[in-house]
């Protein structure tokens, strides 16, 4: 990223060029662990997009401020502060969706994705670009993670946001238990990382990435 | 002491703005989680004791058990509030007894961590099948067919360990809470 890039441009990054999930591989633990259903996923992903925008803010506003070794310290200030909004939010408005995600909403704090959005762009760029840098971020990891609670929740549990799409006789007995368990999040994204590799290689060859 | 100022005073400003802020945010939304909270506790108790109007809040034996009266007043059945070891975390739940302590009226899971798809059924239907068991003996959990007249349940399959623990903590919480529920009558 020599160049400067528009703010479309690097809003567009972080949904699919650089997405955090499928592409560069962070924020691995809420991935793999909230994802068994559609709801959990979009919720997860919506807290995580808030506190990257909010810490993203922060510390672009405050850029010029900022010490460079303290630098850290402020990040994870600012991030432990909106995570726990976040927490308090979801308790407040959505208790039993709150309920499920237990500990990994708190554990958003030290979800890697976000301090890297403050330490590669919001410390250097301008308020703008950092905001368009954080939702672009926050929606390509909730893109991505609700690509996984689809999968998992449809083969694991025959629904899809707790409505029934798969007829009864695969619910009786027949659903893939595997899907909703850790090792479904495994199989699942390892299938999707796969796919996204191959369509990458593939327009990388022909010039078009 | 001027380094010491020059290179911290934005950690400290951004320390007290940011605990202002928190401390407004947990005064604002307290009264909401308390109240969500409760209402999980009181679905919980109404799914166990099958008529509740009001109910008194008593401490026994270190557990916390619903005295429950029905319009008139009359004692329609206790609902005890219990924790404790399940699979992958802590259990609770709430059990309920009839107005004389003889029967189970239910169980109803209101927390836990079990594995989705297996050990997570104890939340649902599997649970009513503890309504009308003895309670003055212990409940067993078996795999395959549970005979009622012998105080069974079926342990669901895949998750005998989770059946096993939620009868555990019925049994425990009946045999401590039942012998002094005579007193608060």
């Amino acid at each position: 990223m020599a160049k400067e890039v528009s703010n479309l441009e690097q809003f567009k990054d972080g949904v699919l060029g650089n997405n955090p999930v499928l592409v560069q591989l962070l924020g691995m633990c809420p991935t793999l662990a909230v994802t068994n259903s559609l709801e959990n996923a979009l919720v997860m992903g919506m807290a995580a997009t808030f506190v990257v925008v909010m810490s993203n803010l922060i510390t672009s506003t405050l850029r010029n401020l900022i010490k460079p070794h303290v630098r850290i310290l402020i990040f994870t200030l600012t991030i432990a502060t909106f995570v726990t909004i976040a927490d308090l939010t979801l308790k407040a408005y959505i208790f039993e969706v709150s309920k499920k995600l237990g500990a990994f909403v708190p554990l958003i704090i030290v979800n890697c994705m976000i301090i890297c959005r403050a330490e590669v762009v919001a410390i250097k760029k301008g308020v703008a670009k950092s905001l368009a840098d954080a939702f672009g971020i926050g929606i390509g990891f909730t893109l991505a993670l609700s690509i996984l609670g689809v999968v998992r929740e449809i083969l694991g549990s025959g629904t899809l946001m707790n409505r029934q799409v798969l007829p009864d006789a695969f619910l009786d007995g027949h659903t893939w238990v595997i899907m909703v368990l850790p090792p479904g999040a495994f199989l699942t994204l390892g299938v999707v990382v796969g796919v996204v590799n191959h369509v990458r290689a593939r327009g990388a060859k022909g010039g078009a990435a | 002491m001027k380094k010491f100022v020059d290179e911290s005073w934005l950690v400290l400003v951004m320390g007290v703005v940011f605990a202002c802020l928190l401390a407004g945010t947990q005064t604002s939304l307290e009264a909401r989680i308390l109240e969500n909270q409760a209402r999980a506790l009181n679905e919980a108790i109404a799914e166990v004791v099958p008529v509740v109007d009001t109910m008194e809040t008593l401490t026994v034996d270190g557990n916390t058990v619903y005295k429950c009266l029905d319009k008139e007043g009359n004692l329609a059945g206790w609902a005890v509030d219990a924790v404790g070891t399940g699979f992958v975390d802590k259990i609770r739940l709430v059990a309920g007894l009839s107005p004389d302590g003889s029967r189970v009226t239910g169980i109803k899971v209101i927390e836990d961590l079990e594995t989705p798809g297996l050990g997570n059924k104890i939340e649902g239907e599997w649970a009513d099948q503890y309504k009308g068991l003895d309670a003055s003996r212990k409940i067993e959990a078996i795999k395959g067919e549970a005979n009622r007249d012998n105080n069974e349940v079926q342990a669901i399959t895949g998750a005998t360990y989770s059946s096993t623990y939620v009868t555990d903590i019925v049994n425990d919480v009946i045999e401590r809470v039942r012998p002094m529920l005579e007193e608060h009558r």
